[in-house]
């Protein structure tokens, strides 16, 4: 039997795959690839990702089950929404489709630092800062660690009823709490290391939640000044935690860890075995502040140097850190961030993701391998950019062909109506139950957590009472 | 972990027991009706994930010929699920698998089963992939080889199947088990009964003789109509009736108030009364009692094998009479 697989009508692909126009190729990593498409009943943007099979004979990829099992759990503005999860039996590679975002920080950084050559504005790196910060204290309080925020991972919403709404994205690595924490270099993913907190690059076993705000330490400071703050070099000859230049690259600028500020220190295991580099060296205290663009007694200096506090215990949490005064004084974070409050403040208008628009999608066609998928239906012209974070490990150079910069027209391109459940693979894949499962799964989607749901995102210009 | 309020768990996958009779009859039905009309109830798992009907092996001819395999009732099939879910616990017991994994993994072949039939996918080959999937999930994780060599089966079934198994769970994979939320309430009920020191010995039995209840409740339909908390404080409240550890209706009254909680005690003793129940009525099929309906399931599964039956019947006669009459007994 088996005709599930050609779909109906004779169409070569998978029936899933026609509900999208394929537009184009937008990222690629380790896990896989990233393609734009539009549904092609309402014409919204959503991006795919595609899990290729893991390592062979180790069944479906786990890091695609972790993604989509941590997504179906969270709801909230601020984290990106998950809206499919498609099965390609031929391959038995996980599709998943997310709500579309037009840019993330990595671009909207660059596009500052290599574009216009002047920093964001004030408005702007608050109000994507605390939009991140209450992203992350929502998966803190529900027991999810991150583990690999970074710019490319941190969307920003395009043009539309979303716009200017930060979004985290790429759960590959995140864990809940109870789970063991393998190191992370077990995983066999490359993760940057330029925002990997210190513990863990002296080889922390268990680690907390405060290794995103590190993260976010790292993100805020980038956002302010433009530069990577910590760009270490990676050693990549060893399947090991250990990253000498990056910590050499930490205590350059915030001076050396003591026992006395960091009474944990003296039991991370690199800081115990390697005395002559780490120990041994001595830096000069040359001070954040000579690093960063904000006064020293500036309350974002102030919340910056506690997002960068060596201590994982003493770090500020996410939770306090959107009580800090900074948040509290002019310019207020507001929920569009790319819009400034303030009359007369010139819009920037960020570039929008490129799109390899020759790239069809591999392998769903497998029922007749040579044939194309997309031809004839690829839409050829206008597309706005996609949404899931498409990995830095493989730098921007996507071999270009017929790339595209699309301008920011007034797409609508979210709030899209799941249309497949997961259990329901449409064609005649499953021949039997369906049904309820499915109607179940498509509420759940939409699923939506009163307090943190978007009727009322508690800003903080609302929830002020003083 | 992330918070229950607001997870899958709750929100789809605690039901009625009359919606668990209505998902359970339809599979049932489902698999009886393709068993009359193609002779075979099984679907084939391909080895790219995909599933459909086995061939059809009557056509009209044959099946004025001879008779049909019977199909399960639905009574059996909750034997066969009993049966196989007391498998995970042993399987998982073997590979020395903390408590969690066992526990999703029987949640994930619980629901998996309020989908389909054992007719429909041998749950012989659903447990071992739910113990597998499991794993991955609780971050614990086991090669398919490794998993399927520890227990001689051939890890293929595993791989085979696992697509299937997600698919069928909605990719619902967080699930909460009782054991842990008996940990945390014993520790609340130590502060509750301000223990001292040399007390230790008897939270540690109360705490033992807990999971080997909560071991039990995982067998019976509580946990797909009960959340965690209540099949946890079930499993302590029988604890108690054995080690008489605390005044237990107090420590509800006052555990309830403190959460503002909108049930009362009466009602939580309610459910809790009601888990009891379930777990008094449950009835482990032993592997003798297996014997017939796993003959059964094997007829509708692959009908082919009945002639073969015939055949080893022949040929056992010789051998040995008690066999083959048994195996007539029980195709009668």
């Amino acid at each position: 039997m088996g005709d599930g697989r050609s779909g109906g009508g004779g169409v070569n692909r998978p029936a899933w795959l026609q509900q999208y126009d394929l537009v184009g190729k937008i990222g690629e990593g380790t896990y896989g690839l990233v393609f734009l498409a539009r549904t092609s009943l309402r014409k919204c943007c959503i991006a795919i990702k595609k899990f290729k099979q893991s390592k062979e004979g180790d069944g479906v990829s786990p890091t695609a089950i972790r993604e989509i099992m941590l997504l179906r759990e969270t709801c909230h503005e601020n984290v990106v929404k998950l809206v499919n999860v498609h099965i390609n039996h031929v391959d038995m590679s996980l599709y998943l489709a997310f709500d579309y975002a037009e840019y993330d920080l990595y671009e909207i950084i660059r596009h500052h630092r290599e574009k216009l050559n002047h920093s964001i504005n004030q408005y702007t790196v608050k109000s994507l800062l605390w939009q991140l910060l209450n992203g992350l204290n929502y998966l803190h309080s529900n027991w999810i660690i991150h583990r690999d925020l970074k710019p490319s991972n941190i969307l920003v919403m395009g043009d539309g009823e979303e716009h200017g709404v930060v979004k985290i994205a790429d759960f590959g690595l995140a864990r809940i709490y109870q789970a063991p924490l393998k190191p992370l270099y077990e995983n066999g993913v490359v993760v940057t290391i330029w925002y990997r907190a210190p513990e863990l690059l002296l080889g922390a076993k268990h680690y907390t939640s405060a290794v995103d705000m590190w993260a976010v330490g790292c993100i805020f400071a980038e956002l302010l000044t433009l530069k990577p703050l910590f760009q270490g070099v990676e050693a990549k000859a060893t399947p090991n935690p250990f990253q000498l230049d990056q910590l050499d690259k930490i205590f350059k600028v915030l001076g050396h860890p003591t026992p006395e500020r960091w009474p944990t220190l003296v039991n991370l295991p690199y800081w115990q075995n390697d005395q002559q580099h780490i120990q041994g060296h001595k830096y000069d205290n040359h001070g954040l502040h000579n690093f960063v663009t904000v006064p020293q007694k500036s309350p974002a200096y102030d919340l910056l140097s506690k997002m960068l506090e060596y201590d994982p215990r003493k770090r500020i949490t996410a939770a306090q850190a959107l009580e800090h005064e900074y948040f509290r004084m002019d310019p207020l974070p507001g929920r569009n961030a790319l819009v400034p409050s303030q009359p007369g403040e010139k819009i920037v208008n960020y570039p929008a993701r490129p799109v390899d628009t020759t790239a069809d999608f591999e392998g769903t066609v497998a029922v007749q391998p040579s044939q194309p998928v997309s031809s004839g239906n690829a839409a050829s012209g206008n597309i706005a950019a996609a949404s899931v974070a498409p990995s830095r490990s493989m730098p921007r150079a996507m071999h270009v062909v017929g790339m595209q910069r699309m301008p920011n027209t007034g797409m609508s391109t979210f709030n899209v109506a799941p249309q497949a459940g997961i259990g329901a693979p449409s064609s005649g894949n499953i021949p039997i139950p369906r049904g309820a499962a499915v109607q179940a799964h498509q509420q759940q989607l939409r699923r939506k957590d009163p307090s943190m749901g978007m009727q009322n995102p508690g800003y903080p210009q609302q929830k002020r009472r003083f | 972990m992330a918070d229950f309020q607001t997870s899958t768990h709750r929100s789809r996958w605690i039901f009625s027991p009359q919606e668990l009779l209505e998902k359970r009859e339809a599979a049932n039905q489902r698999a009886a009706k393709s068993l009359e009309q193609f002779g075979v109830t099984r679907l084939e798992v391909h080895l790219d994930g995909s599933v459909s009907y086995a061939e059809p092996i009557l056509d009209q001819k044959d099946n004025a010929e001879r008779s049909l395999p019977k199909p399960l009732n639905c009574e059996e099939e909750q034997h066969m699920r009993i049966f196989y879910e007391q498998k995970i616990q042993e399987v998982c017991l073997a590979f020395k698998f903390p408590h969690k994994i066992q526990a999703t993994a029987i949640m994930y072949f619980k629901r998996f089963y309020l989908q389909w039939s054992v007719m429909e996918h041998h749950p012989k080959h659903i447990m071992l992939t739910c113990i597998y999937a499991s794993c991955k999930v609780e971050e614990n994780h086991v090669s398919a080889e490794e998993l399927g060599k520890g227990i001689q089966q051939d890890h293929q079934i595993i791989l085979n199947n696992e697509m299937v198994v997600y698919q069928s769970l909605g990719f619902d994979l967080i699930v909460y088990a009782p054991y842990r939320s008996v940990e945390g309430f014993i520790e609340d009920m130590q502060e509750f009964c301000h223990t001292r020191d040399e007390e230790q010995e008897k939270f540690k039995n109360f705490l033992q003789t807990a999971n080997a209840e909560v071991d039990r409740i995982m067998l019976t339909d509580a946990p797909l109509l009960y959340p965690p908390g209540q099949l946890s404080l079930a499993a302590l409240h029988r604890s108690n009736e054995v080690h008489g550890v605390l005044d237990f209706e107090r420590y509800l009254n006052i555990l309830l108030s403190r959460q503002h909680s909108a049930y009362s005690t009466s009602q939580l003793f309610e459910s809790l009364k009601s888990i009891d129940t379930l777990v008094g009525k449950l009835n482990i099929p032993t592997a003798k009692d297996m014997r017939h309906i796993d003959r059964k399931l094997k007829s509708c599964w692959d009908p082919s094998s009945q002639d073969e039956n015939k055949k080893r019947e022949k040929r056992s006669k010789h051998k040995s009479k008690r066999t083959a009459s048994e195996m007539q007994g029980a195709r009668a």
